[in-house]
């Protein structure tokens, strides 16, 4: 038996679904969090019946006619995927606009429960809802829930009602199955008349203490959080307690235990290994495996710690106040203040970030956001960034925060350029966006979210970064006639063969050496393998420790074993954050955008961005540093020279389709 | 001396924003906790006048605007806020 869940955008579907199917799907606190539909099998607690049910959690819809591209998702599956059971999620603080889409759905001829959710609110609000007067009003079972409460939320309820009414039909309350679908102004009179039928059973089942139309402590929050001026600051001071407590406060605390405990795991399985082995297989299971991975799983906590803070983040209500905040600011660069929702999840992800794109509906917003989202350092960048913080500028928590501000530099100017390339920079768009109640963040939801989180990142760790690791200690041990190079001679390996060719193109930014290049290539696969393949090739296995002697004493090991200046490392930091992100990220790219032109231009401008903000660093910074440029300046100018010139010139050619435009338009 | 002069500012500034008051035509200029009836949406965009139909929000229909926030408009259309910016508060005739 297969059971849709559906209704209005933020009414608590995907928080049912998880409810009664025990998944962890992503919930937060707006509108537009499910972008597609997700099965699971209700849980057998609650399905008192004999037959398995699957629900089928669909992104949020006003109505039958979708007006973004997720909610198209939704109208097409009721409509041609024949569920047995439509459980309609109806949001009890929003009667009035909720039954729009409800009374249509009871016309599919497909049995319905409501599920008037968000129950326990209507208390708090002083609303009162005869449900017994609305199930008769509408012809069909009305059950009351409250999907965030552990007990005595009324799912079993309302799952037996489903099972109940399987095969039955109701009448529909409002038949418009006489209305000509060709004729635009008769639908829309129709649907006139829908919306006055829905009034008059609110009226009749409704009865509110306050009307919805006054002040409230909401807005008084509100008039801080999203004020003209205080806005920004305040998002800024929020991103930054959320940054500086993941990465230089609780986040590095929790990881030097981790640490530790991996230290002590190597040691451990270097006494078991003990001195019969050879030493080909010790080195592959010592540094290629537990050394590489244990690299990358030492910083889980930082990110740990980052996904708790983003999910309280979510689940509060502040996230489409960030987009009303942004909304000014983006519309100048020609974004939408909406696009700022995707590049904060970006900060843990860039996949479901640039998911999230989804939700804006102009597509040149969606597809310049789901191109600029990736440059916001994502989790995964976290041990690349705190690994050359630590290495190189003693573990300063500007390097992070700089990091944090350039990618911001970059989406900017990438929109300012893009938009004008595209030539719509006369374009007009609009912008709305609904406000949710703000709430306390749920502490249960945030740490599920947490292990959900953790776990994603271990198995990578324990798959896709250990069998890299394992073949680039390989790659290394030997050389092309399969023999074990010998130590010194680790250039005549396949790995240095590969990538030294790779490593040529980089000398420009100062790190044309083929282990960093190595580095930089499978960061492709991963951004974790870069920390994993560092700690593989330069044979290091602690990048965090404890005592802060020890860190001074460890981390000029480090530095001086790697031979880059500090200059060069920062240049080499900023070449892995802002060329393209993972294989994965790119793949996400591909489905939002949904073009390949523009998934190919999107790939090469960050390649781009990332090459030419990497040379500027390195030959400004050894400029200053030694009073000359670094090597290769001149290829790299001429380089970076045809790019912008480049970008320059496609810019200049939109500029004029904007103008013709404009005239055409006038 | 001071609180005179002021409270006269007060005074002149409320008799400007009466008289700007009677010619509120659309939302941008909606005077704040007041309920409208909207007259009509203005724009060309078929498929945003649709969906702001599937909020509640066309002709005839009550609207409120409760706060200007940077630039934007925090407005109440049935039991709901949005957040919408000038162009769309322009084009919301009331």
């Amino acid at each position: 038996m297969k059971v849709a869940l559906t209704g209005n955008p933020n009414s608590g579907k995907t928080t049912l679904f998880n409810a009664i199917t025990g998944k962890i799907e992503r919930v937060g606190n707006w509108a537009g969090v499910t972008i597609e539909k997700k099965e699971g099998k209700v849980k057998k607690s609650l399905n008192k019946g004999n037959t398995s049910i699957t629900a089928v959690d669909l992104p949020g819809a006003y109505s039958m006619s979708p007006f973004t591209s997720e909610e198209n998702v939704t109208s097409d599956f009721v409509k041609n995927e024949n569920p047995d059971i439509i459980i309609n999620i109806v949001d009890a603080t929003n009667l009035s606009r909720s039954l729009f889409f409800a009374t249509q759905l009871l016309e599919l001829g497909i049995p319905v429960v409501v599920a008037l959710n968000k129950s326990d609110l209507n208390k708090k609000k002083g609303i009162a809802i005869n449900v017994e007067a609305l199930s008769q009003r509408l012809g069909c079972s009305v059950v009351e829930t409250i999907s965030t409460d552990g007990n005595h939320n009324g799912l079993e309820e309302l799952i037996s009602t489903a099972i109940e009414i399987k095969g039955k039909r109701q009448k529909a309350p409002f038949d418009s199955s006489a209305v000509d679908m060709a004729d635009k102004s008769a639908i829309e009179a129709s649907d006139r008349k829908r919306f006055e039928f829905v009034k008059s059973i609110v009226s009749e089942v409704e009865n509110r203490k306050v009307s919805s139309n006054r002040q409230t402590k909401q807005d008084a929050i509100d008039r801080v959080l999203a004020h003209k001026w205080f806005g920004i600051p305040i998002f800024a001071v929020v991103m930054w307690a959320v940054f500086s407590i993941s990465q230089t406060h609780l986040g590095p605390l929790l990881a030097d235990t981790l640490v530790g405990w991996i230290d002590g795991f190597y040691g451990w399985a270097e006494g078991l290994l003990g001195e019969g082995v050879s030493p080909v297989l010790s080195s592959i299971l010592l540094d290629g495996i537990i050394g590489g991975v244990g690299a990358v799983i030492g910083f889980l906590p930082l990110i740990m710690v980052l996904f708790f803070l983003l999910a309280l983040l979510e689940d509060c209500g502040y996230m489409a106040r960030v987009a009303a905040v942004m909304d000014r600011f983006f519309k100048r660069v020609g974004l939408s203040g909406k696009s700022i929702i995707p590049i904060i999840i970006g900060t843990g992800c860039a996949i479901p970030g640039i998911m999230a794109t989804r939700t804006i509906k102009n597509e040149r917003q969606r597809r310049t956001t789901a191109m600029l989202t990736p440059f916001i350092p994502c989790g995964a960048k976290l041990p690349v960034i705190a690994l050359f913080a630590g290495v190189f500028f003693n573990d300063a928590a500007w390097v992070g925060t700089t990091m944090y501000f350039v990618g911001i530099a970059f989406i900017i100017l990438g929109a300012l350029i893009v938009v004008r390339i595209t030539g719509e920079k006369n374009a007009k768009s609009f912008f709305i966006m609904e406000l949710p109640e703000y709430r306390f963040p749920s502490i249960k939801r945030a740490t599920i979210s947490m292990f959900s989180r953790a776990k994603a990142f271990i198995i990578k760790a324990g798959t896709i970064i250990l069998l890299c690791n394992a073949v680039v200690q390989l790659m290394q041990t030997f050389n092309w006639q399969f023999q074990v190079v010998t130590e010194g001679a680790a250039d005549a390996s396949i790995l240095a063969s590969i990538a030294s060719p790779f490593a040529i193109l980089l000398i420009p930014l100062g790190f044309g050496v083929w282990q960093l290049a190595a580095a930089a290539i499978t960061g492709f696969i991963a951004k974790e393998n870069v920390v994993g393949t560092l700690a593989v090739v330069y044979s290091i296995t602690n990048f965090i420790n404890t005592e802060e002697l020890a860190l001074v004493e460890g981390a000029s090991d480090v530095a001086s074993v790697m031979g880059l200046s500090s200059v060069a490392a920062l240049a080499y930091l900023m070449f892995n954050l802002f060329t393209p992100p993972c294989f994965a990220a790119i793949g996400a790219m591909n489905s939002e955008m949904e073009n390949k032109k523009w998934l190919w231009s999107g790939i090469a401008f960050q390649f781009a961005t990332g090459y030419v903000a990497s040379f500027i660093t390195y030959q400004i910074g050894t400029l200053l540093t030694t009073g000359a440029f670094g090597s290769g300046f001149l290829p790299g100018f001429i380089v970076v020279a045809v790019i912008v010139v480049y970008v320059a010139y496609l810019m200049r050619r939109g500029d004029k389709r904007a103008t013709e435009k404009l005239a055409l338009s006038i | 001396m001071d609180s005179t002069i002021s409270s006269r500012i007060i005074l002149g500034v409320n008799k400007i924003m009466e008289r700007y008051d009677k010619e509120v035509t659309n939302l941008a200029e909606a005077k704040i906790n007041r309920a409208y009836i909207i007259k009509d949406v203005k724009t060309n965009d078929e498929e945003l006048k649709n969906f702001l139909f599937t909020l509640g929000c066309y002709e005839g229909e009550t609207v409120t605007v409760l706060s200007v926030l940077s630039e934007n408009y925090v407005v109440s259309v049935k039991d709901a806020r949005y957040s919408i910016d000038k162009d769309l508060a322009e084009a919301i005739i009331v």
